[in-house]
């Protein structure tokens, strides 16, 4: 890719004794689409407040295009922002809203370099309109913010900061209020908006969809600091750990033991898988997504299970499967009812091995992140189920 | 049974209301009654608001009242706005705790912030005294001033603290509406902090502000108990004015300002509500009109407008201001006080006319008030007009100042009946201002026949209609009086006896209740038979119940007189003694008579009355009123005068007060 634009160093950060960022390394290229992927709590937030300089880092780096920018305060960064619920003023109209940077802006007056006047106000009309335009809202300048829908607003507050030409935009959980419809809509539309643009964008959000539809790189964090950095490709098919695993996608997550390179034994049998590069009998988290796995008649299975669970989803079934009281979910198009005897097969490339981490054995049975995991504490597993 | 119940408590609701609102609709209405009585209509007149509008010590209270509140409104809305904007921006924990501190101010008693700021400003002034003596000796460049007095200065002070809180805690919550990261946003496009908090949160908190300082600016109107203690003698609000009013009686006069201040915080509570009530509504229902003004005044034009007219209206309310203070800090004062309706107000004007010095003129309730007032410090007065025997207790404690009679030359109108009496024998610190006698008024229906003697106190056939002096030396005086012995006695047998009389009596239901100025009401309302009070006052009432009689008794009774002192720390004496000249005179004391119907010690005045009386009302005065005011010499003579009493006679004084149980 492009060149590096920001280098964070080393940031340490703490809340009332609570390490929020733990050393936190990371740098991101011009131009790219970059998202901080992770629980509530994680410090993804924090990580993009620094950036933009609202919070100064306890310890620890910020560079700006190689220069070292800890003490800039937010006015004097090229870096906008798109907040959480969005932020507009409430007391300006739309075309005002999207005014405001512009309206604070200085430059050298061309007759007298000394002297900073502000934009001449035709500059000032033809950029807010030609920007408005840009996000569909033409002929909304006159509006009321609050009388705009919630994806209308959420274009103001990109039009309001993209008008100022930034070098970076960030943009923190900006789809969280919108409904399902609007969100897949407008992730599509914000894709579009940063390849029309040409900026670098930083994107922090806990919904992992949004994550892989729209980055080219996911920083996956828990607790301060980066479980994983690659492209969603990368995240979601090979996790680094089983928090990774467990946070992007649904994923079984079953302990075993590499026997040797490319063979790991789960439940007492050995499967074939293409990881390599641990030490003979190493305890292992092995990944298996629920879509790799295939349902074969009960005599040509690896595994045996019986069918608990039933759920139609449109495009599949969500079956869990009861293996000697560990339960997998399995995502096929095959229909199984309940109480069926089913046989399982999964294909070596379906098999992904992991090193034991600090999250191994946090997640019982089959899990996946969902809202209700948001609320919660990140170490406690979301379902309370035992393993076998 | 639920039907009955219903009816019940609305009409328990109605009596709540009619409790409430009945006392202020009462008041409001004899306010426009053109009789002086509060009982009596006599019809509807405007002629209260007439003379409360050329009544100069309420107007002079009313503009230091407006000046203050605005001022500490002013500086409380400031203050408190960037106080809840730093309270906002703390951890819960330290914000909670910090909410509970400012909100201690509010729920604290009035009178305990008073009297707290009244010791802590005492207090820094003695410091400063010392530090300025020190200041001043060790250097010449800087000179500051050694005596700080509490004033304008202490109660904008005291004002601006009490209201802070109260802008604080409506400026709060609309921080905690708003939206955390717009200051951010701000930020983010441009802004720093201060621009920030201009072009968003101020935008924003602006209805908060408002109501902050509509309520500040209420309260600061409507205060009384912590302006009386920090005001010191200079200075004088409304609602000081007022109380000082009502020591005599609350006259219509009272009622009408009562009733414009009472309409006045109504007015602000309407508007403060009607803000919150609009900004509540949805703005989608707002209405066209305002939509419309709100679209022109957002056009770039209207901004200019708006900023504009922001900055003229900030600009005159800074020269009113500075024009206001200047006017009253560059002319000479002198700080005078007296009792209630003790003076005719024009001889103020006409003082400040003829010589340019500024009267603040203020009253006190009782001698012993007077003293204690004098004594904490707080009262930073130049000219005090106690009664003989406080007169001999100040002098005693080396309190008053020797005059320059050189410099009042109307001291010789004095009749020489009235100098060198026992409070001053020497005539080194006192001028006299009035004097008068104290006798039995009676209500000629309400008794079996005409009253002479002071048994008519202790009477059990007026049980219950009698009416008793509320202080321990004038209650005692009518005992003494009774029994025969010296007011001034100072053996404990007979003040023992004096006091077992006033016990019994008290025990056996005689008095109706112990009064110092509530008599007027009463016997004027024809409530009581009997009371015991002073004779010019007695004339007052007169005017309002024809029945009144008033008698000196047989036994003989106390008449006392009240003279002008300068007090030793008097911080303008040469305008105290031009005071004390022009008061003196012949016409100031011929008006005072006329308007106090207390006796002047002025000689040419106590002989030209009748004739100025004729004058003045086109009718002869009879020698039996005159005779009131100016008791005869033979009259006189079978009076005693007060004299300070030993420490320890005074003690027993208050120990045997207590244990009356008042």
């Amino acid at each position: 890719m492009s060149k590096e634009l920001i280098r964070l160093r080393d940031l340490c950060m703490a809340y009332d004794d609570e390490l929020v960022l733990d050393h936190l390394n990371l740098y991101i290229n011009d131009k790219e689409f970059l998202t901080l992927l992770g629980p509530s709590g994680c410090g993804k937030t924090t990580t993009l407040r620094i950036i933009g300089g609202f919070t100064t880092p306890g310890s620890g780096d910020v560079l700006f295009d190689g220069v070292r920018i800890n003490d800039v305060p937010p006015y004097k960064r090229q870096i906008n922002t798109v907040f959480q619920k969005y932020a507009l003023f409430p007391h300006l109209n739309v075309f005002e809203n999207v005014a405001f940077g512009l309206r604070m802006q200085r430059r050298e007056d061309p007759a007298d370099p000394k002297r900073k006047v502000k934009l001449p106000e035709e500059e000032i009309q033809s950029r807010v309109l030609e920007m408005l335009e840009a996000v569909s809202l033409k002929g909304f300048e006159n509006r009321r913010t609050d009388a705009l829908s919630g994806g209308q607003q959420q274009r103001v507050a990109i039009a309001r900061a993209l008008v100022n030409r930034p070098k970076v935009l960030l943009l923190d959980e900006p789809l969280g209020a919108l409904d399902l419809k609007l969100r897949k809509d407008m992730q599509i539309e914000l894709k579009r908006i940063q390849q029309q643009v040409g900026i670098t964008f930083i994107y922090v959000t806990h919904d992992q969809e949004e994550a892989l539809t729209m980055s080219d790189t996911i920083v996956v964090m828990d607790k301060g600091s980066i479980q994983q950095i690659g492209t969603p490709e990368d995240i979601y098919n090979e996790p680094k750990n089983a928090f990774v695993a467990d946070f992007i996608g649904e994923s079984n997550i079953i302990d075993g033991v590499m026997v040797r390179d490319k063979l790991v034994q789960m439940y007492g049998r050995q499967f074939p898988c293409l990881d390599g590069g641990f030490t003979e009998n190493e305890p292992v988290d092995v990944v298996i997504r629920p879509e790799d796995i295939d349902i074969v008649p009960v005599e040509q299975g690896q595994l045996t299970g019986v069918v608990t669970n039933v759920t139609f989803k449109g495009m599949q079934y969500d079956i869990i499967v009861d293996f000697r009281g560990f339960k997998w979910l399995i995502q096929t198009t095959d229909h199984s009812p309940v109480g069926a005897r089913i046989g399982i097969k999964i294909d070596p490339d379906g098999i992904h091995v992991m090193k034991k981490s600090r999250y191994s054995g946090l997640y019982g049975d089959y899990s996946s992140f969902s809202d209700e995991y948001d609320e919660l504490d990140a170490a406690e597993p979301e379902e309370g189920g035992d393993e076998t | 049974m639920k039907r009955r119940r219903r009816i019940g408590s609305r009409a328990l609701t109605a009596l709540v209301f009619l409790f409430l609102y009945a006392p202020i609709l009462l008041l409001i209405v004899f306010s426009f009654n053109k009789g002086n009585s509060n009982i009596v209509w006599t019809g509807f007149s405007l002629d209260w608001y007439k003379s409360l509008f050329q009544n100069r010590l309420i107007m002079r209270s009313v503009y230091t009242t407006l000046l203050v509140s605005l001022l500490a409104t002013a500086i409380a809305t400031v203050a408190g706005t960037f106080a809840a904007i730093g309270f906002y921006s703390l951890r819960r924990r330290s914000r909670t705790v910090l909410s509970t501190v400012n909100s201690i101010p509010m729920m604290n008693a009035d009178i305990v912030t008073g009297v707290a700021m009244c010791l802590f400003f005492v207090a820094f002034f003695t410091f400063w005294g010392d530090f300025s003596v020190w200041f001043n000796g060790v250097q010449s460049v800087v000179v500051l001033p050694e005596r700080l007095t509490l004033g304008f200065g202490t109660l904008l002070i005291a004002h601006v603290t009490f209201n802070i809180p109260y802008v604080i805690l409506s400026v709060g919550p609309k921080l905690r509406q708003m939206d955390k990261n717009l200051v951010d946003a701000a930020q983010d496009l441009g802004c720093t902090w201060m621009q920030a908090f201009w072009k968003v949160i101020l935008p924003e908190i602006k209805p908060g502000i408002a109501s902050g300082a509509l309520t500040a600016f209420t309260m600061s109107v409507d205060d009384f108990i912590i302006s009386y203690f920090t005001a010191g003698s200079s200075s004088s609000t409304l609602a000081m004015t007022i109380y000082g009013m009502t020591k005599k009686r609350v006259t219509p006069e009272i009622n009408a300002v009562s009733t414009l201040l009472f309409v006045t915080v109504l007015a602000l509570l309407v508007v403060v509500n009607l803000r919150e009530a609009r900004a509540e509504r949805s703005d989608a229902e707002r209405h066209p009109v305002s939509r419309k003004l709100t679209r022109l005044l957002d056009t770039p034009k209207g901004r200019l407008f708006r900023r504009g007219a922001g900055v003229v209206l900030a600009a005159s309310f800074l020269i009113a201001v500075v024009l206001l203070t200047g006017a009253t800090n560059a002319q000479p004062v002198v700080n005078v006080c007296s009792w209630g309706e003790y003076i005719d107000e024009d001889l103020i004007t006409q003082f400040e006319e003829e010589t340019g010095i500024i009267v603040n003129y203020q009253t006190a309730e009782s001698n012993e008030a007077l003293y204690s007032l004098l004594k904490s410090g707080a009262g930073d007065y130049d000219v005090v007009v106690p009664s003989d025997y406080m007169i001999s207790q100040l002098i005693e404690e080396d309190m008053l100042a020797e005059l320059d009679y050189g410099q009042i030359p109307n001291y010789a109108l004095i009749s020489e009946r009235f100098k060198g009496l026992t409070y001053d024998p020497q005539e080194r610190y006192t001028v006299p201002y009035a004097w008068g006698t104290v006798g039995i008024i009676y209500n000629e229906t309400m008794v079996e026949e005409p009253i002479t003697s002071w048994s008519a106190l202790f009477d059990d056939r007026y049980a219950g209609n009698v009416l008793m002096f509320r202080n321990s030396r004038d209650a005692m005086a009518t005992a003494l009086s009774y029994l025969g012995h010296s007011l001034n006695t100072t053996d404990e047998a007979e003040l023992r006896e004096a006091f077992q009389l006033l016990k019994d009596a008290k025990n056996r239901g005689v008095y109706q209740s112990f009064v110092m100025d509530e008599i007027f009401q009463k016997l004027e309302g024809g409530n009581a038979a009997i009371g015991v009070y002073y004779a010019g006052d007695y004339l007052t009432m007169l005017e309002n119940n024809e029945d009144l009689r008033f008698v000196i008794p047989e036994e003989g009774s106390n008449w006392f007189m009240d003279a002008m002192c300068v007090l030793k720390e008097a911080p303008h004496y040469e305008e105290a003694l031009s005071w004390i000249n022009f008061i003196a005179s012949t016409e100031a004391n011929l008006a005072n008579m006329d308007y106090i119907w207390y006796a002047s010690p002025n000689q040419e005045a106590l002989e030209q009355y009748p004739a100025y009386y004729e004058e003045l009302y086109g009718e002869e005065l009879d020698q039996e009123t005159y005779d009131i005011i100016a008791a005869p010499a033979e009259t006189l003579d079978r009076c005693e005068a007060y004299l300070v009493l030993p420490l320890e006679t005074r003690k027993l004084y208050n120990d045997l007060w207590t244990e009356l149980g008042i």
